[in-house]
């Protein structure tokens, strides 16, 4: 027997309801998108209109402003400065996550959800409130305006997430493996070594581009520790331009930049992600 | 090659003890099975045996060795996991040749030794792939390919073949028999399926709530079970079980039960003299009770009991009939295929004096094992 028909009408108005709640997102989340490219691409005439309204999409579409920030030396060095944190910042983060990781997941050990606790406790309360002691200690060990401390501060930061995404690599992997190289007469780091983290690097691929994301990004502990001394991130140089209330179609092209990075490495991060779901189920 | 002494090792997990002081000696060369139910603790014995568990009491010797406090990467044997563990990053060849690369072995001698065991196991040419690139059968041989390779001196293997389906299963034991007649290992292998055991092993070790419920030759095991456990875990289907006692009966000496008074063989008539008038529990295999047609010529040891059928079962060959006798008693034989038995039909049965298992309703043991 078919379905009855009378269902019809309910189910297609519940679809338009889909629809349209669908269409609102996207438009919210494209919004700005758009407004942040169309800026970036503006002649100065479709900006600063005289009292006409601002057109859709510029008059006279430009690169310009792109052409004129990549002729600035200081744009270079920021984002030099930026990179070689963030990469500091996974390289560090990875180092003391990943073995923590490892621990946390394999062995039994007294206290871990105590210790579980303690490392997301960090990250409990806001940035800008925890960033006061931080500062402060800092300050102290003459760790700002320092690379090391701004890396430092981000690994802080990022520890969690590394420590919290490589618990789930290494638990996915099968206690079997292990207990077979062991019979077979691996040692802990040689089982570490060539049978977990070959199993554990998507996962742990995923971690270290969240860490390289989560620090490029950064603002509130970057500014606290950096000021707006020699060292100076992307993020911070974005700060400093708003401060002299430049042209907006600037500020649109630095936030490109800022944006293109996160952009491209969250499309690969989700691709990794799944990667590192999936990794554990091989049988 | 060695032999594995235990002696009385218990194990337990916090408070519950899985086994208890369990003696068992394996010779070099022996194929042992630990068969058992599960729970039962056979596992855990071989992985106590391949050091993955500590012995929280007794010993274990292997070789002459003791072996209790030898970490498990320094204990020359070698195992192979139900999930075969193989490792997933790993191609078939490097698979096979970790444990060599970790014992330092020579490039060229890891060669050769990886291409004996591959063609060992007719895994030749599959060296490059990878273990989701193969087949189940596939994995299980490489699995085994990889224990072998390292040339231990006990072989484990926990229910390595639980994974295969039955055609597949039927082949790998046929080829775990000739591996173990070339290589002339010893072998422990737990399993839960009678048939593993009877088909491959020397000796069966019986385990039951990590007790040593009988350890010997699989035709002991199935002949002559020592405990009523024995009896009704090894053979297929099931054994008969009656309550009765001993008497005599018109200068017979037998057993009564519910569906009527059994009469023993003269052997046995012999050794039941003294205990007459006892409680026993009377075990029966389906296969010594037949069809009273089928019968050429009865013994007088024979006893003919009335079945009122309820259930006729296929297996292929035989069919199982599961009846009622008297006083409701559930009885099952098996018939051969060309019976034409129904549901509901009266059926004389023969029981056969000669094959009557009689058990100590207390102890559960044997009354008449020697």
């Amino acid at each position: 027997m078919d379905k009855p028909h009378k269902g019809l009408p309910v189910d297609s108005l519940k679809y338009y309801v889909w629809l349209s709640a669908l269409l609102i997102a996207v438009f919210m989340v494209i919004s700005p998108l758009y407004l942040l490219i169309k800026y970036a691409v503006s002649d100065s005439s479709s900006i600063n209109t005289g009292g006409s309204p601002i057109p859709l999409w510029p008059y006279h579409p430009t690169v310009r402003t792109f052409l004129y920030l990549f002729s600035d030396r200081q744009f270079y060095s920021v984002i030099i400065n930026s990179i070689c944190i963030a990469l500091g910042t996974v390289f560090l983060s990875m180092i003391l996550g990943v073995p923590a990781a490892y621990v946390l997941a394999r062995y039994r050990l007294p206290g871990r959800k105590l210790i579980v606790l303690g490392l997301i406790s960090v990250r409990l309360f806001p940035d800008i409130s925890s960033i006061i002691p931080i500062a402060e200690f800092f300050i102290r060990l003459n760790l700002h305006n320092t690379y090391a401390g701004v890396i430092l501060a981000h690994t802080l930061l990022a520890l969690p997430y590394v420590i919290f995404i490589g618990m789930s690599a290494f638990e996915t992997i099968p206690g079997d493996l292990e207990q077979q190289a062991t019979v077979m007469g691996a040692n802990r780091f040689q089982i570490f070594y060539s049978i977990l983290l070959p199993l554990a690097i998507p996962g742990l691929a995923a971690a270290a581009l969240y860490t390289f994301l989560l620090s490029w990004d950064e603002f509130i502990f970057s500014y606290f520790l950096l000021g707006l001394g020699k060292i100076s991130t992307l993020t911070l140089y974005l700060k400093q331009k708003l401060t002299y209330s430049p042209p907006q179609n600037l500020l649109a092209t630095i936030s490109v930049c800022l944006s293109l990075p996160v952009i491209m490495f969250s499309l690969l991060l989700q691709k990794y992600m799944t990667a590192g779901i999936t990794s554990g189920s091989v049988k | 090659m060695a032999d594995v002494v235990v002696k009385g090792i218990s194990k337990y997990f916090g408070e519950h003890r899985v086994i208890s002081d369990l003696d068992l000696d394996v010779k070099s060369g022996e194929f042992v099975t630990l068969l058992g139910p599960s729970g039962c603790g056979k596992t855990t014995l071989l992985r106590m045996i391949a050091g993955l568990e500590k012995i929280d009491k007794g010993d274990l010797f292997v070789g002459g060795k003791r072996y209790n406090d030898v970490p498990a990467q320094h204990r020359s044997v070698a195992m192979v996991f139900q999930s075969y563990a193989l490792f997933p990053h790993m191609s078939v060849y490097d698979n096979v040749g970790f444990g060599l690369k970790i014992k330092k072995v020579g490039r060229e001698q890891i060669k050769q030794k990886i291409a004996w065991a591959l063609s060992m196991l007719n895994l030749d040419g599959l060296g490059d792939r990878f273990p989701k690139e193969i087949s189940g059968g596939q994995r299980q041989r490489v699995a085994l390919a990889r224990a072998l390779v390292l040339d231990p001196d006990v072989l484990l293997l926990d229910e390595p073949l639980s994974n295969l389906d039955t055609t597949l299963r039927d082949k790998a034991m046929e080829e775990l028999k000739r591996i173990h007649g070339q290589v002339g290992k010893t072998i422990i292998y737990v399993s839960h399926n009678q048939v593993e055991a009877m088909t491959m092993s020397d000796r069966i070790a019986l385990l039951n709530a990590g007790c040593l419920e009988q350890y010997d030759t699989p035709r002991m095991v199935y002949d002559e079970p020592r405990t009523l456990f024995s009896a009704s875990f090894i053979g297929s289907p099931v054994m008969n079980v009656f309550n009765g006692q001993i008497e005599h009966e018109d200068d017979m000496m037998g057993v009564s039960t519910p569906i009527g008074f059994f009469i023993f063989d003269k052997e046995t008539a012999l050794r039941t003299q003294s205990i007459a008038g006892s409680e026993v529990i009377i075990g029966v295999r389906p296969q010594n009770i037949a069809r009273a047609d089928h019968y050429a010529a009865r013994r007088y040891s024979d006893t003919m009991v009335m079945v009122t059928v309820e259930l006729v079962q296929s297996l292929g060959d035989r069919s199982l009939v599961v009846g009622r006798g008297e006083n409701e008693t559930i009885i099952r034989f098996l018939v051969t295929r060309e019976d034409d038995i129904r549901p509901g039909q009266q059926l004389p049965v023969f029981i056969d004096g000669r094959k009557i298992h009689l058990f100590d309703p207390l102890r559960q043991t044997n009354m008449l094992s020697k």
